[in-house]
């Protein structure tokens, strides 16, 4: 067993758990996707296709689970990400299904006939905006400050090939990935899990800020109230992602000092650069599950000041599947995911494209540098 | 200020916007010298075209409610309690305000019902003492 295999072992219990819950997380008003008014939120259609759901995901999450268990071992490190793509095929199917036929039932009882559908927002999140928690940085540029210190004194005593995974640089693919062929001995094949951490920590950091400058998600039954606890569902999400940041640069760091034949370990102990980083995991889906998809779930105070604003807009027409969000006349980059907790990019915008292309150029680039320096 | 628009009405979007801002600095939720955001933060709020928050604000400048700058952005610049508006303005404001209690005369509302929605409206609005005293009969 190498630390890739398991990495990609926890990942498949994760991410059935996690899908599984994603209704419960999500929005009643936008239940797989689908926007209804507050007053059909718990329609019967509703409820009874998210039970389905729930049922459904979670079978399949369990036997995904035993078969990534049973199948350990037994093959490759790749394996386990084969069962994890079935897995997220098949949770997907169930939420397609869930999600056409609430469409369905919607459109035939015509849920948004004489309703006045409005856009709500509050200025005061502009001219008094939310500020980026920047000291939560500190742990993740502590633990790449380490990781170079420490790099810096190994490296004169490091032989003369290494056994480096430059896979590990990302999370998903398996902090210090075991593909033990020796690589000579070389600046860049020595602190490559630096630049990971760089890369990984720059990203999250660049996409963190990213979402602060974009628009808050707002409910036009009560936007007062809903800035509010959007406010504090951010802040609490920037937190946990820069924590999960933190020990993701942990586990990459455990890597290094494996690399650099700072400690030696077999069996389950090859387990332990990847501990840190499920921590991470699941103080985020802790977070995730606390906080609801824009802060629905947490208490929003006092209930919002003057009338309800109306019928939040019906917008499905610009979400492809409830998930892809392409809006032309939109001029946002990024905006609140539809399902589950977080963020997703407008496809219809230019400058969105542009973000996605450098978070893939920069790894795709790395990695060419690394292949040549590595020979 | 909380800030809302219906994208499905047969009033434009920036005359919303515009009409929404003029009925927060009436009310006293946007005093002068607050300020708004930036046309293309709003536009991003609303989800609508930066032109669209661009003609909006331009109105507004155009009648006096908003200072736009590069470097303090768009700031309210007046409010009830700013004193009374160019003469020219209140003529102009007086014929549109006739148009619009024809309007109701027109369709058939006594003038009861007219002046007491005029009472309602102008009870929300946050006028100083001194300026409320005049108004009063």
């Amino acid at each position: 067993m190498n630390t890739a295999s398991l990495a990609g072992e926890v990942m498949v219990p994760f991410f059935g758990a996690t899908l599984c819950i994603a209704p419960a997380i999500t929005r009643p008003t936008v239940p797989f996707g689908v926007r209804v008014p507050a007053e059909r939120a718990r329609a019967t259609i509703i409820r009874r296709e998210r039970y389905a759901y729930y049922w459904r995901t979670a079978a399949l999450g369990v036997g995904a689970t035993i078969t990534a268990v049973l199948l350990q071992g037994h093959g490759s490190w790749w394996l386990s990400r084969i069962i994890l793509l079935l897995l997220v095929a098949a949770d997907l199917g169930c939420y397609w299904l869930a999600r056409n036929k609430i469409t369905a039932v919607k459109r035939a009882e015509d849920w948004y006939a004489g309703r006045r559908q409005v856009i709500a927002t509050d200025t005061s999140w502009r001219t008094d905006p939310p500020r980026f928690p920047v000291r939560w940085l500190i742990p993740a540029l502590a633990v790449i400050a380490a990781t170079v210190i420490v790099g810096v004194i190994r490296y004169p005593d490091l032989p003369a090939r290494l056994a480096v995974g430059f896979a590990g640089s990302g999370p998903g693919s398996g902090p210090g990935n075991g593909q033990s062929h020796g690589t000579p001995k070389s600046v860049v094949s020595a602190f490559g899990i630096v630049v990971g951490q760089l890369y990984v920590t720059l990203l999250w950091t660049g996409l963190m800020v990213l979402v602060y400058r974009s628009r808050p998600d707002i409910e036009a039954t009560d936007p007062a109230a809903s800035t509010r606890r959007y406010r504090r569902f951010l802040a609490a999400c920037t937190r946990a992602v820069l924590t999960l940041l933190a020990l993701v640069n942990l586990s990459l760091l455990l890597a290094a000092l494996r690399t650099w034949q700072v400690y030696r370990v077999s069996g389950f102990g090859s387990a332990l650069p990847v501990l840190p980083f499920v921590v991470g995991l699941l103080i985020f889906a802790t977070t995730a599950v606390r906080t609801g998809q824009g802060g629905f779930r947490l208490s929003g105070g006092r209930a919002g000041y003057g009338p309800p604003a109306g019928t939040d807009r019906d917008d499905d027409r610009f979400w492809i599947a409830g998930l892809i969000y392409l809006n032309r006349d939109d001029p946002a980059i990024m905006v609140g995911a539809r399902f589950g907790v977080g963020w997703t990019f407008n496809v219809a915008n230019p400058m969105a494209w542009l973000v996605i292309a450098g978070m893939v150029a920069v790894p795709v680039g790395l990695a060419a540098i690394f292949a040549a320096a590595g020979g | 200020m909380l800030l809302s628009i219906e994208p499905d009405d047969p009033v434009p979007i920036y005359q919303q916007i515009r009409d929404r801002i003029v009925e927060a600095i009436a009310g006293g939720r946007q005093p002068a010298g607050s300020g708004l955001p930036s046309t293309r933060q709003l536009a991003v709020d609303l989800g609508v075209n930066f032109h669209t928050v661009n003609k909006s604000y331009d109105l507004l400048r155009q009648e006096g409610l908003l200072r736009l700058s590069r470097k303090s952005g768009a700031v309210i610049q007046r409010d009830p309690g700013s004193g009374p508006p160019r003469p020219d303005w209140a003529e102009d404001w007086a014929a549109r305000l006739r148009t619009l209690l024809a309007e109701a005369a027109a369709q058939g509302l006594p003038a009861a019902d007219i002046l007491r929605a005029c009472e309602a409206a102008i009870a929300g609005f946050a006028f100083p003492r001194d300026n409320q005293r005049e108004g009063q009969p």
